[in-house]
């Protein structure tokens, strides 16, 4: 497909990828990235479905750049591992449903800015949000929880069956499981 | 302890959570693993921003309204970890990271609970530095549990 002969292009992050310590690093930083994008954004989005009604959800949100950060060092190390083994994603149905989820998710985010934000957000404004944000929260976490499903997932939707034991990141295969694995 | 592991190993709980290709075996005890991970590290990392002065809008002790998230993530880890390492005994506990991993857990926990029972009898150097312990040991666990995928040397003692 062209789009992986494109991104396979991309040399030099694909040899620092190939390093020993690459992927491992990759990986630690997406894991952190992703707890900080949850316990950001996913703990606004509770406090919008009224968990923690003392904190105003002005003051709330200022973790939201918190929860950018994480996204962006997800966004660079997951552009990394992609980079790196294009065929393993592009391929992958576990990496279509967890791009659409972030998709979905980007556009219930924007939704959210564009319609009850400044009501929400206002001082003063009251406690308890209007139910079109706690609709958009609910949906916002919902998303968030589909897009780790998908990406723990990937593994076991691998295109080509991995071979244990081989050595560096293909060691994450689990080995007697893709061999039965349809 | 080899004859330990080849009897976990040979239990059906084992074998099921290894070999069953159901998706509501290993992958969805690893999926769990990571969203219990996300709540737990995620309520305390937003605990340590908010010590460490960031969303100087929230009371500190109100961040407390959270922690029962946490514990969720906690329970749900605890569970899954143990159904990971039931299903590979050997590959756990030969890796010397498996320990560093649940000390890091065990130090993150601890201040964990610290935090919660007496955040303000702090002052605000304390609680500097206990925002930047919840991130180290957090931060920590993570990275000590991913690198078990590529520093086991052994993966079944059977």
């Amino acid at each position: 497909m062209w789009l992986v002969s494109i991104f396979a292009s991309v040399k030099p992050i694909a040899r620092l990828m190939h390093t020993a310590w690459g992927w491992p690093v990759a990986e630690s930083l997406h894991f952190i990235g992703l707890s900080l994008l949850i316990g950001t954004v996913g703990l606004f989005d509770l406090r919008l479905l009224g968990v923690g009604r003392r904190i105003p959800i002005a003051a709330m949100h200022q973790l939201i750049p918190w929860g950018l950060a994480g996204f962006s060092i997800n966004a660079v190390s997951g552009i990394a591992f992609l980079l790196a083994e294009p065929d393993q994603y592009v391929y992958n149905p576990s990496f279509h449903a967890k791009v659409l989820f972030i998709a979905a998710a980007g556009l219930n985010a924007l939704t959210f800015y564009l319609t009850v934000y400044r009501k929400v957000a206002a001082n003063g404004a009251p406690a308890e949000a209007p139910p079109a944000a706690k609709a958009m929260a609910a949906a916002s976490l919902s998303l968030w929880i589909g897009v780790i499903i998908a990406g723990r997932l990937l593994t076991f939707y691998r295109p080509f069956p991995c071979q244990p034991p081989e050595p560096g990141f293909l060691a994450t295969c689990i080995p007697g499981f893709h061999a039965n694995w349809k | 302890m080899d004859p330990v592991f080849r009897w976990i190993e040979s239990s059906a709980l084992s074998v099921w959570t290894r070999e069953s290709t159901s998706l509501l075996a290993y992958p969805a005890i690893l999926s769990a693993h990571a969203i219990g991970m996300a709540l737990a590290v995620g309520v305390n990392a937003a605990i340590a921003l908010r010590l460490l002065g960031a969303a100087p809008g929230i009371q500190e002790a109100e961040m407390r309204r959270y922690a029962g998230v946490a514990w969720i993530g906690f329970a749900v880890n605890a569970v899954s970890g143990m159904l990971l390492l039931i299903a590979y005994p050997t590959k756990a506990m030969t890796n010397p990271i498996f320990y560093v991993k649940l000390s890091f857990v065990a130090v993150g926990l601890s201040v964990f609970v610290a935090v919660n029972k007496r955040l303000e009898q702090w002052r605000s150097t304390a609680q500097t530095w206990i925002g930047i312990a919840l991130l180290v040991s957090w931060g920590g666990a993570i990275v000590a549990g991913r690198l078990l995928a590529y520093t086991y040397r052994r993966l079944m003692a059977g």
